[in-house]
């Protein structure tokens, strides 16, 4: 009689606890085949701010961004869920402190470590082709669908993430938001990845950098700043021309095209370790090549490169000094610059002008828990 | 009868619509690299001057407000193109890089007129003014000490011992108004309803470079140093051959 009495105490004491604890949450879990069309549905369109001599800001047809598409977007870029054991977000990556790397050589994954270091998200918006550091697709929406079934990044299937989702006491409600959808089963990958490219669309810096203030004619740039960027874009015959544009140009200080830079001696195509560009178009002479990134915030970003080698601006900058290292296919701009010391340290005094240290604690960008 | 009447009409307006059709043909152009003559594939190696060797790594240009010449003017057919020709297949140079132009008017045209470059107009604008999906939209194709849109990008290593070592890159892009030239080509191009005209512009890169010395000037860019390109702009003309 006691120890049945202990029983029913025992579970109406766990029966009140889960009692309280659901009545904590301050969201209704709402089955995945329960009508969502109580939830208002009021898309409001979002208009980027696109700082001065930007491009247009162009978004698909089908995936303009909305405040709910953000929101929901961010959500699901902080959120591990993603993962198989719920320990790798986006933001495991692409960190807001890193200027949205993690600043680490080589990024962590479930499986321990992923092949290469996390290229910057800011502005990569304006990047209509060629994302990832091989170019292997060439949309935000593409992009998002990648890591998540990576056996080194998020090692989980999409089947498991769409489930999850549709179980999940919150995310049924921000997917009716951001996208009209009726019911939790109508939460697709497809509509996770385009609120996760509408956040990484709205992830733009620039516009009031020591930089865009010299470009605008508000500012002087010091003296060896000034030097740096007359090497930087070849203005002046009586200092060197450092290269640097061609990989790296204005506004973005980027390009969407895709350079050998040195970083391998090769004899041939063959002997690249990582093929790059190569491993997607299937060409040989694409092997080594990859993606420029941007320079904006690389102040934020280190270590440097694809494979993040070089630990310092003063190491990247003694590389492409040197010429870099013979291949077939090295670019033919790639040459000993015979830079000085004193040239050098100017280069990389320019380079810093592209600092943006207010994307590092902008609000809209942290995360939503 | 009113219907018999509709009925007429639009078969009527079907047998103008099919006529029209047939009015127009399609004219493409086909790019074709050439070194001394034979295709030019990235990579091979060529002789060059002496006995120094050359390989080529990327050539490209722009190509603006072609137009195909009439006894009464001129039939406009785009603003402005990107033309890649750095093949690494020989059977790919051979083939070329192709622009097709639909709904040409038949017509015999008296040849083909083209810019190699971007006309001032568009010249003083930049990417961030152009889509994405506009030739002029690429940011790699402009030059911000110039004030200009790169016009062609010729780029390549050099093995200047001729010993197989290819120790030296060269690269030499053109740009700014001065250097953009219209080019035009005297043939007869005839246009047939409903089919399609070939026109092969092959460019002999050997012709183009002559002149340059590239051992000793292997890259421009600075706004003063525009006497090579200036080489290379005037050389293209004689390094053009067209055929149908």
């Amino acid at each position: 009689m006691r120890r049945a009495f202990k029983t029913i105490s025992y579970y109406s004491i766990l029966i009140a606890l889960v009692i309280g604890l659901s009545r904590c949450h301050d969201t209704i879990d709402i089955e995945p085949g329960v009508d969502l069309t109580h939830i208002a549905y009021q898309p409001v369109p979002y208009s980027p701010l696109i700082p001065e001599r930007f491009p247009a800001l162009e978004q698909p047809h089908d995936n303009h961004m909305t405040i709910d598409g953000i929101w929901l977007g961010r959500k699901l870029f902080y959120d591990p869920i993603l993962s198989i054991d719920s320990t790798i977000s986006c933001s495991s990556c692409h960190q807001q402190f890193g200027s949205f790397t993690d600043q680490l050589a080589i990024s962590p994954g479930v499986a321990g470590v992923t092949s290469r270091s996390s290229m910057s998200l800011i502005n990569i918006g304006f990047h209509h082709s060629g994302l990832f550091w091989d170019g292997r697709v060439q949309t935000l929406e593409e992009q998002a669908l990648i890591p998540v079934e990576d056996p080194k990044e998020m090692g989980e299937s999409w089947e498991r993430v769409e489930e999850k989702l549709k179980d999940h006491p919150t995310y049924p409600a921000d997917f009716r938001k951001a996208f009209g959808i009726e019911t939790a089963t109508m939460i697709t990958r497809e509509l996770a990845a385009k609120a996760i490219a509408q956040f990484e669309r709205s992830l733009i810096s620039g516009g009031n950098t020591k930089y865009d203030r010299f470009a605008r004619g508000e500012i002087f740039l010091d003296e060896n700043e000034y030097n740096g960027y007359l090497m930087f874009f070849d203005f002046e015959p009586s200092v060197p021309d450092a290269e640097c544009a061609h990989c790296h140009n204005a506004p973005l200080f980027a390009t969407s095209d895709f350079f050998n830079n040195g970083l391998q001696e090769s004899p041939d195509f063959l002997g690249f370790v990582d093929k790059g560009l190569g491993l997607f178009t299937g060409k040989p002479s694409d092997n080594g090549k990859f993606k420029a990134p941007t320079l904006r915030n690389v102040a934020f970003t280190a270590p440097y490169m694809h494979d993040g080698r070089f630990e310092t601006l003063e190491e990247v900058v003694d590389h492409y000094n040197s010429g870099g290292k013979s291949s077939p296919n090295k670019n033919a701009l790639l040459y000993p610059l015979h830079l000085t010391e004193s040239q050098k340290s100017d280069l990389i005094a320019f380079i810093l002008t592209l600092t943006d240290s207010s994307t590092l604690v902008n609000e809209a960008f942290q995360s939503p828990f | 009868m009113k219907i018999p009447f509709t009925l007429f009409a639009i078969a009527m307006f079907i047998s103008f619509s099919s006529c029209k059709d047939d009015k127009e043909g399609s004219f493409t152009l086909h790019f074709k690299p050439l070194y001394d003559g034979e295709p030019l594939q990235m990579f091979s190696t060529r002789p060059g001057t002496g006995t120094e060797q050359i390989q080529f790594t990327h050539l490209s240009f722009l190509i603006s407000d072609t137009k195909l010449l009439t006894t009464s003017g001129q039939h406009d057919l785009i603003d402005i193109d990107y033309v890649d020709l750095s093949f690494d297949d020989l059977e790919d140079a051979e083939d070329g890089f192709s622009i097709k132009y639909d709904e040409i008017p038949e017509e015999t045209y008296l040849g083909v007129r083209l810019g190699v470059g971007v006309p001032p107009d568009l010249n003083s604008k930049d990417p961030s003014q152009f889509a994405s999906s506009h030739p002029l939209s690429k940011t790699g194709y402009y030059w911000e000490a110039w004030d200009s849109y790169i016009f062609m990008k010729i780029e390549g290593r050099l093995d200047t011992l001729g010993n197989g070592n290819f120790d030296t890159g060269f690269s030499y892009h053109t740009g700014s108004d001065d250097l953009y030239r219209v080019l035009e080509g005297l043939l007869d191009i005839e246009v047939e309803g409903g089919k399609n005209q070939d026109l092969n512009i092959a460019i002999d890169y050997k012709n183009l470079l002559e002149g340059i010395n590239i051992r000793s000037n292997p890259q421009n860019h600075n706004p003063e140093d525009s006497i090579q390109i200036a080489r290379i702009v005037n050389n293209f003309q004689q390094s053009i051959i067209l055929y149908p």
